[in-house]
């Protein structure tokens, strides 16, 4: 008898494990695997021919990353890519994404991003380690993926990534990897001067004329 | 017989700890966008007394995201109160004039409200403006957007004075999926099925600014 009843309930314990794990990957048991994730664009990036500007010692761009362009990728994440078609090093003071409620302007929350753990990096384009097709050109840009960002994008809010280049000779001479038409959901304008500064309830400048950005490339999920 | 008892016991608490945690509540999804919205920055495309908007809803741009409803919004620039007559929604098939299903859209199961834009409770920023839209969400409808279909968002507003003062939210770029044009003096609400939706030149979007799952 006692046999029977654990017999029972160790029979119900394995049917129970069965069905909870089957409904926690939401596949038939027998073709159960680990959830993976797999790179996704959050929106649309950028795409075409580089532009032609050079000169960005001192100068900022800022580009827009619309909620009305986001694709519904699941992520608690953001990585953002910036490229470069020409230069050697590229020195960067400030790198931060604002938070807008969509179709506002009024910034409601600020997140700096970093590169290898470093707020304002240099980055060495002739280093195969940050670019690993040598020579960087419009051709074979470097694209340069920064580090894990905690925003979770949302349809209900806009973005606004900006990057201030610090005024040194070295940004005079490199350039960025978008920039010749715009064929995406990104935009991107440049000022004169660091808008990395922007505190909440600040208000993102003006200048977005619905051209393609210069640096940031593409917004994914990993 | 204690040892089984004991067994039993553990066992139970097992599967209630097993059943409470397949029950967890699981992760909000946040609404997603069906198609690309309208993009800022933005004009304000002013004074509709007696206007309908019609708006393109392209199959063909179409995020490939699951929804059981859709959901539009509305962008106002400017005004204190907008008057709408009616709102619907058509559907072609894809390129195609010919209607083929008129679902009629609503805010507060009305399908000619009258939004107060002064209102905070409607408009939480005010004043409103360019760079101040103020976003109305409409009543979600039971239509499933296919990408074999272009849909047509119509709005018609009545001929009072205070539509003469409102402004729609309009993208100075054209970088949104969706795009408008609007006729005065007809209210193109009322088209039926098997009718065509009238040939205009299309812009940027006035009004809609999303479409969404929720």
């Amino acid at each position: 008898m006692k046999t029977k009843i654990a017999s029972f309930v160790l029979l119900l314990l394995v049917a129970t494990t069965f069905a909870v794990a089957q409904e926690a990957v939401g596949a038939p048991a027998h073709k159960a695997a680990p959830l993976t994730t797999v790179l996704s664009n959050l929106t649309e990036g950028a795409a075409g021919t580089p532009g032609n500007n050079v000169d960005w010692e001192g100068w900022s761009e800022i580009d827009e990353i619309p909620g009305a362009s986001l694709f519904g990728v699941d992520s608690t994440d953001s990585y953002f890519t910036i490229g470069f078609s020409a230069g050697s090093t590229v020195n960067i003071t400030s790198m931060v994404v604002y938070t807008t409620a969509r179709a506002n302007n009024v910034v409601t929350k600020v997140t700096k991003l970093n590169y290898l753990g470093k707020a304002n990096p240099s980055i060495d384009l002739t280093s195969t380690t940050n670019c690993p097709n040598q020579p960087v050109s419009a051709t074979n840009p470097c694209l340069i993926k920064l580090t894990k960002a905690a925003v979770e994008m949302v349809a209900s809010n806009d973005y606004y990534f900006a990057i201030y280049f610090t005024s040194d000779s070295e940004n005079n001479t490199m350039r960025g990897a978008g920039g010749s038409n715009q064929s995406g959901a990104l935009t991107g304008w440049q000022i004169d001067g660091d808008d990395g500064l922007i505190p909440v309830g600040g208000t993102i400048p003006v200048g977005d004329a619905g051209a393609a950005p210069l640096f940031l490339m593409y917004l994914t999920n990993e | 017989m204690k040892k089984v008892s004991k067994f039993a016991a553990f066992t139970l608490l097992l599967l209630t700890v097993a059943y409470c945690s397949a029950a967890e509540k699981p992760k909000t999804v946040p609404p997603a966008n069906l198609v690309r919205g309208a993009i800022g920055p933005f004009n304000s495309n002013n004074e509709w007394e007696n206007y309908s908007v019609v708006t393109l809803i392209p199959g063909a741009s179409l995020i490939p995201v699951t929804s059981t409803q859709t959901v539009l919004y509305l962008g106002f620039s400017a005004g204190s109160e907008a008057d709408l007559t009616n709102m619907v929604l058509y559907t072609t098939a894809k390129g195609s004039s010919t209607i083929t299903a008129v679902t009629p859209v609503t805010l507060g199961s009305n399908s000619s409200p009258s939004i107060v834009l002064s209102n905070t409770s409607v408009c939480p920023t005010q004043p409103l403006s360019v760079t101040s839209v103020c976003i109305v969400r409409l009543d979600p409808t039971a239509l499933v957007l296919s990408a074999t279909n272009d849909y047509y968002f119509v709005v018609y507003f009545a001929s009072t004075s205070n539509n003469g003062s409102i402004g729609a939210a309009q993208p100075t770029t054209n970088v949104s999926a969706i795009e408008s044009w609007y006729a005065g003096n007809e209210n193109y609400t009322t088209l039926t099925v098997g009718s065509s939706i009238p040939s205009n030149s299309f812009h940027t979007p006035d009004f809609l600014m999303y479409v969404m799952t929720d």
